[in-house]
C-alpha cells in the first residue's frame, strides 16, 4: 500500500524527530546549497528578473479575478481539440473519475509523470485500492515508490536520500517490480539514472494509459504545457494510447503570449536552470502524433473556497517552483516531511491551510508557526506571493479559533497578560522593577532555568538577566531637564478590536446546492470574484525585454554557448557541407540505423551510410526503439537560453521521432535563431504539438547536481546550417 | 557634521528598557556627541511586534494604537531595534487592512513614515560614516532578517562599522541565513530555532570575531544565549553600543 502522511503529529514535534537525523541534515543542506546558488547564477543573467516577477504576479492575478470565463473558455478549446473535460470537485471525485476511466480502458497499470495534483489527492492510493498499479517515472518519484517513502520536495521528491542511499534502494528494491540493478551498481548519478531507464524502459514502451499533471494550460488554445528534464514525461504524454491529465482549476494562463514571461520564470526558479530540457505542448488529440483519447480533469479541492479570502488568492498564483523550500532556513533543518502533506516548506505552510479551510487538522494549523518569518521565500518567489504576511494573517485565524474554543488556552491567557502590562506605562514600569530585582539577586549571571513554557527557551539557551537599573530610571536621572512632554501626555481611550470585528470579504460560508460538479465549481469561483475587490484585474504590462539586441553571428555564438554548456555538441555548417556531416554525426556515435519524418528530403541523406527509416508509415514503438538515432529540423531556436522547439512541422514527424532513439541530430538553420523567449513565440502555432528541448535529457533529482542523459535522448548534436 | 540640530524621540522598544539598556544608552550618547537632542516620551512601553507576528492581532493592534498617540507629537523617531522598526512599517497596516479598517490603517501608516532605525537614521538622514568612534577589535556583523529583508539594509550599518577606528569587520559566510530566533518561532519551534542558531554560530565563529553585533537585540539575545551556553568567549553587543564606544586604546 502506498504510504500516506501522518497528520497526527504537529510540525514542531515531527520537526524535532527530523532534527536528530544527522544524514538527513548533512543532505538537505548539501542540496540545498547546490540548488541556491544555481539559482541565484541564472537569475541574475536576466536583467529583467524583477519586471519578468511583476508581470507573472499579474498575469496570475488577471487570471484567478477571471478564473470563471477562463475556465470555461478552456473547456471549449480542449473539447474542440478532441479533448474531454472532467470537473472535481474534491479529491474524492477526482480519483473516482480517473479509476473510471482507467478501468474503461481494461488496463491494469499506468505511468505516471510527477504530479503534485495527483500526490495532493492520492491518486496512487485510489487506484490501488481498485486493482490498478501506478508506476512513477520520475527518478525522484521512482525512488520515494520503490522505497516505500514519502515525497519531501515538491520539485526533488527524494531530496532527502543521497547518492549511496539511493543506490542501496535501486538494489533492493528495482528486482521486485521489474528489471533489476545491475548489481555492479556504482553511486555515481550517471549510473543511477542508467539504471532508472533501463528499469522504466520496457514500461513506457508497452505503457497504455498515463497519467499526468501539467504546468500551465492556456485558455484561449485549449493547450497543455508540461515542464520536465529527464524524458519520462515525454514518454507518458507521447506514446500512451490514453493520457489523464489532473490539474488544479488556478493552472490556467489566459494565453499563448502569457508564456513568454513563466517559461523564464518557471526553470531559473526551480531547477536554476535557463530552461528545463523538455517541455511538452499539446491540445487536445492530433491524429497520428501523441494520445489518441486524451481526458483532462480539473480539479478543485479547496482552491475556489480558497479564491474568496485575499490570502488565498495570493497562494493561488503559486507555480510550485519550490524556490522558496530551496532558500528556507527552516525546511533546510527540518526536511519536508515534517510538514505532513506533498506541500511542504513556506508555500506548504501558506497553501495547506489556504486549501483546507475550515477543516484544518492540528498539524495543519501547526504550519503557519513553522517559520521564523525570515523572508528569503519572499524574496525568491517568482510570482511574488508575500509568504510572511500571509503566515502572519493565518496565525491570526489560528488563535480567533482557539479563543471561540479554548478561551482558557494557557497560551492565550499568557498573552493577554503580557498585553495588559504594556497597556499602562504604570504596569510596564512595575514589570521593570521586578526584572531589576531579579537582576540584582543574579548579580549579572545569566539565567539557566526558567520555568515552562520558557523552559522550551533555556533548553538549549542562557536567557539574560534583567538589568539592575532600566534605561528609564538612567534616562530621567541623566537628562532632568529634557522636554519631555508626552510623559504628561494622557491618552485617550483605545480601540478594543476583537476579533469578531475581522471582516475579510468572505468570512460567510458558501453554500452552493447546484448539482453539477462544473456548476459548482463555477459558481464558486463567480461568487468569490463578485466578492472580491479587484476581481477583474487589468493584465499584465510586458515591462520585460520582448526582443534582444544581438546581430545574427552573436545570437548563433549565444545559442553554441548555451547549448554547449547544456553537453550537446555543436557543429557549424554551409548547407552543402551537411550531407558529409550527418554520416560524419553518426559515424562517430556508431548508429547503424537512422528514422526521419516522412518529408525528409532524400537529398540531405545522400551520404548517410546508415539504415535510413522514414516514418511512413508510422512505425511502432518497439521500431523506433530498435533504431539508433533520429535527423529532424526544427521550428525555432532561442539562444538566450539554448532552446530548440519542435512542432511538428517541416523535416520533423510527430514527437515520438525526436524522443525514442537515443541520439538525436537537430538540424537549424540560422534564421530560424532568434535572442529572447518572448521572440520565439510569435513564430509558433499554440495548438501545434510540440516539444522544446534545451540539451540532452537530463535530471537533477540525485542531490540536485545535473546530470545528462535519463530517458529521452542522451546524445543531442546540433547542426547550425549558415545561409 | 551631518545636517542642522533635530530633535529625535528616542523608541527604545520594551526589550532594551529592561534588558539591553546599554544599547538606548549608546544610542542616546551617539545622537547628542552628533549634537542633536534626544527626548524619550516615557509613556512608551511595546510597538506589540509579538502580538502581531504570534497572531494576536486585536492585542497587537491596541499596542499600535497606543504607539501612534504616544508618538504622535514627534516628526523624528528612532529606535535601535530593526524588527520593531519593521513591524510599524510594515505588520501596522498590513494588520488593520486585514480587518478593513481604512482609518487606523492611514493612522498606523502616518506614524510608520516618521520611523527610523537607528543606523538607518544615521545613515540616510543625518548622512554620516563617522561617528567618532574607536573600538579595536575583530567584529562580525550579522544583518538580521528584519534588518535585510524588510528595512532593506546591509551596506549601511557595515559601512558605520568600516568607520569605526580600530574595527576589523569580518565577512560571516552565509550571512544572509537567519539566525532562527523569530519571536514567538524560538519557543514554539525551539528544536528548529536552535539548530539554525547553532549553525549561525559556526559561521560566526569560524571568522574568528571576537565580537558579534547586529541591529536586533531579540537576535542576538538567542545567538548569544546558545553561545553563552555553549561557553563561548564571542561577546555579543549591539551596533549602537560599538559606535558609542570611545576605546582609549589606539591600535
Amino acid at each position: 500500500m502506498s504510504r500516506v502522511f501522518d497528520t497526527e503529529k504537529p510540525f514542531p514535534k515531527l520537526a524535532k524527530e527530523a532534527l536528530q537525523d544527522q544524514q538527513l541534515r548533512t543532505n538537505l543542506a548539501h542540496a540545498t546549497t547546490t540548488i541556491r546558488d544555481k539559482r541565484k547564477r541564472v537569475v541574475a543573467e536576466l536583467s529583467d528578473w524583477e519586471e519578468l516577477r511583476d508581470a507573472g504576479a499579474a498575469i496570475k492575478d488577471y487570471v484567478l479575478g477571471n478564473l470563471d470565463t477562463l475556465v470555461v473558455e478552456l473547456e471549449k478549446n480542449v473539447t474542440r481539440h478532441g479533448g474531454v473535460v472532467h470537473w472535481a470537485r474534491d479529491a474524492q471525485e477526482a480519483n473516482d473519475i480517473v479509476v473510471a476511466l482507467v478501468k474503461a480502458t481494461g488496463e491494469k497499470s499506468v505511468v505516471k509523470v510527477k504530479s503534485m495534483a495527483t500526490a495532493e489527492i492520492e491518486l496512487n492510493v485510489a487506484l490501488e485500492k481498485n486493482g490498478i498499479t501506478a508506476y512513477e517515472t520520475d527518478l525522484a518519484e521512482l525512488i520515494v515508490q520503490l522505497g516505500d517513502d514519502l515525497p519531501s520536495h515538491i520539485l526533488v521528491p527524494a531530496i532527502h536520500k543521497n547518492r549511496s542511499q539511493i543506490r542501496q534502494i535501486f538494489l533492493d528494491e528495482m528486482g521486485k517490480s521489474g528489471l533489476p540493478a545491475p548489481s555492479n551498481l556504482t553511486d555515481e548519478p550517471a549510473d543511477l539514472a542508467a539504471a532508472a531507464r533501463a528499469h522504466l524502459r520496457d514500461r513506457f514502451l508497452s505503457a497504455k494509459v498515463g497519467i499526468s499533471g501539467a504546468n500551465f494550460i492556456i485558455a484561449d488554445s485549449g493547450a497543455l504545457v508540461v515542464v520536465e528534464s529527464e524524458g519520462n514525461g515525454r514518454m507518458c504524454l507521447t506514446l500512451p494510447e490514453t493520457l489523464i491529465s489532473v490539474v488544479g482549476v488556478e493552472k490556467l494562463l489566459p494565453d499563448w503570449q502569457s508564456l513568454e514571461v513563466f517559461l523564464q520564470l518557471l526553470p531559473r526558479s526551480s531547477t536554476g536552470e535557463r530552461m528545463n530540457p523538455y517541455t511538452s505542448i499539446f491540445s487536445g488529440v492530433t491524429p497520428g502524433n501523441g494520445p489518441s483519447a486524451f481526458h483532462l480533469v480539473l480539479l478543485d479541492n479547496g482552491r475556489t473556497s480558497a479564491l474568496a479570502e485575499p490570502d488565498g488568492r495570493d497562494v493561488l498564483r503559486c507555480i510550485r517552483c519550490s524556490a522558496c523550500l530551496n532558500v528556507c532556513p527552516v525546511y533546510e533543518r527540518t526536511g519536508g516531511h515534517s510538514y505532513g502533506n506533498p506541500y511542504p516548506g513556506p508555500i506548504g505552510a501558506v497553501l495547506v491551510p489556504q486549501l483546507r479551510r475550515g477543516e484544518r487538522t492540528p498539524l495543519e494549523n501547526s504550519l503557519p508557526y513553522a517559520s521564523s518569518l525570515c523572508g528569503a521565500c519572499y524574496e525568491a518567489c517568482p510570482v511574488k506571493i508575500e509568504i510572511p504576511k500571509i503566515l502572519v494573517r493565518l496565525r491570526s485565524e489560528v488563535v480567533d479559533e482557539k479563543r471561540r474554543d479554548h478561551a482558557h488556552n494557557p497560551e492565550l491567557v499568557a498573552m493577554s497578560f503580557v498585553e495588559s502590562s504594556f497597556s499602562s506605562s504604570k504596569k510596564f514600569e512595575g514589570a521593570i522593577r521586578l526584572g531589576g530585582f531579579i537582576g540584582r539577586l543574579r548579580r549579572g549571571k545569566p539565567l539557566r532555568h526558567l520555568p515552562p513554557p520558557l523552559n522550551k527557551w533555556s533548553a538549549t539557551r542562557d536567557a539574560p538577566v534583567p538589568s539592575k537599573e532600566s534605561f528609564r530610571s538612567w534616562f530621567k536621572e541623566t537628562h532632568p531637564s529634557s522636554d519631555n512632554a508626552a510623559t504628561k501626555k494622557s491618552l485617550s481611550p483605545l480601540r478594543k478590536l476583537m476579533p469578531e470585528n475581522r471582516n475579510p470579504f468572505n468570512d460567510k460560508k458558501k453554500v452552493t446546492t447546484s448539482s453539477s460538479a462544473k456548476d459548482a465549481i463555477l459558481a464558486t469561483i463567480a461568487e468569490a470574484n463578485d466578492d472580491a475587490h479587484e476581481s477583474k484585474a487589468n493584465r499584465a504590462q510586458r515591462n520585460y525585454l520582448l526582443a534582444g539586441t544581438r546581430s545574427l553571428d552573436e545570437r548563433v555564438e549565444l545559442l553554441k554557448d548555451r547549448l554547449i554548456d547544456y553537453r550537446a555538441s555543436v557543429t557549424e555548417s554551409t548547407s552543402a557541407e551537411v550531407p558529409a556531416l550527418l554520416q560524419r554525426l553518426l559515424e562517430a556515435r556508431g548508429a547503424s540505423s537512422v528514422v526521419v519524418s516522412a518529408d525528409f528530403p532524400d537529398g540531405l541523406l545522400q551520404e548517410v551510410r546508415a539504415t535510413v527509416r522514414r516514418d511512413e508509415p508510422a512505425l511502432s514503438t518497439s521500431e523506433l526503439d530498435d533504431i539508433d538515432a533520429t535527423i529532424v529540423g526544427c521550428a525555432v531556436a532561442i539562444a538566450q537560453t539554448g532552446t530548440i522547439v519542435l512542432d511538428s512541422g517541416e523535416l520533423q514527424g510527430r514527437r515520438a521521432l525526436s524522443l525514442v532513439p537515443d541520439h538525436l541530430i537537430v538540424l537549424i538553420n540560422d534564421d530560424q535563431i532568434v535572442e529572447l523567449v518572448p521572440e520565439a513565440l510569435p513564430r509558433l502555432r499554440p495548438n501545434d504539438p510540440q516539444t522544446w528541448i534545451s540539451g540532452p535529457s537530463a535530471t537533477s533529482d540525485i542531490e540536485l547536481e545535473r546530470i545528462e542523459g535519463v530517458h529521452g535522448p542522451r546524445i543531442l548534436d546540433v547542426v547550425l546550417v549558415r545561409s | 557634521m551631518g545636517p542642522a540640530a533635530m530633535k529625535v524621540a528616542l523608541f527604545i522598544t520594551c526589550v532594551n528598557d529592561g534588558l539591553f539598556p546599554d544599547t538606548p544608552r549608546a544610542v542616546v550618547e551617539v545622537l547628542e556627541r552628533l549634537g542633536h537632542e534626544v527626548v524619550f516620551p516615557t509613556e512608551q512601553t511595546c510597538c506589540g511586534q509579538m502580538h502581531l507576528n504570534a497572531g494576536y492581532r486585536p492585542e497587537g493592534l491596541h499596542l499600535a494604537q497606543r504607539f501612534r498617540q504616544v508618538f504622535s507629537d514627534y516628526d523624528v523617531i528612532v529606535s535601535p531595534s530593526a524588527s520593531c522598526v519593521g513591524t510599524v512599517r510594515e505588520l501596522y497596516g498590513d494588520s488593520a487592512r486585514a480587518i478593513n479598517d481604512a482609518v487606523l490603517e492611514e493612522e498606523l501608516e502616518d506614524i510608520a513614515s516618521r520611523v527610523y532605525e537607528f543606523s538607518e537614521f544615521l545613515t540616510n538622514v543625518l548622512k554620516v560614516d563617522d561617528v567618532g568612534a574607536r573600538f579595536t577589535h575583530r567584529v562580525a556583523y550579522h544583518p538580521t532578517c528584519h534588518s535585510l529583508r524588510v528595512l532593506g539594509m546591509n551596506e549601511g550599518p557595515k559601512n558605520l562599522l568600516r568607520h569605526v577606528e580600530g574595527l576589523e569587520l569580518v565577512e560571516v559566510p552565509n550571512e544572509d541565513s537567519c539566525c532562527g530566533f523569530g519571536g514567538m518561532f524560538a519557543i514554539k519551534n525551539a528544536a528548529t530555532s536552535s539548530a539554525m542558531g547553532d549553525d549561525k554560530l559556526t559561521s560566526v565563529s569560524s571568522t574568528g570575531a571576537e565580537v558579534l553585533c547586529a541591529l536586533d537585540n531579540s537576535c542576538l539575545t538567542h545567538i548569544g544565549g546558545l553561545s553563552s551556553r555553549q561557553d563561548s568567549k564571542l561577546r555579543i553587543m549591539h551596533l549602537a553600543e560599538i559606535l558609542a564606544a570611545q576605546e582609549p586604546t589606539r591600535v
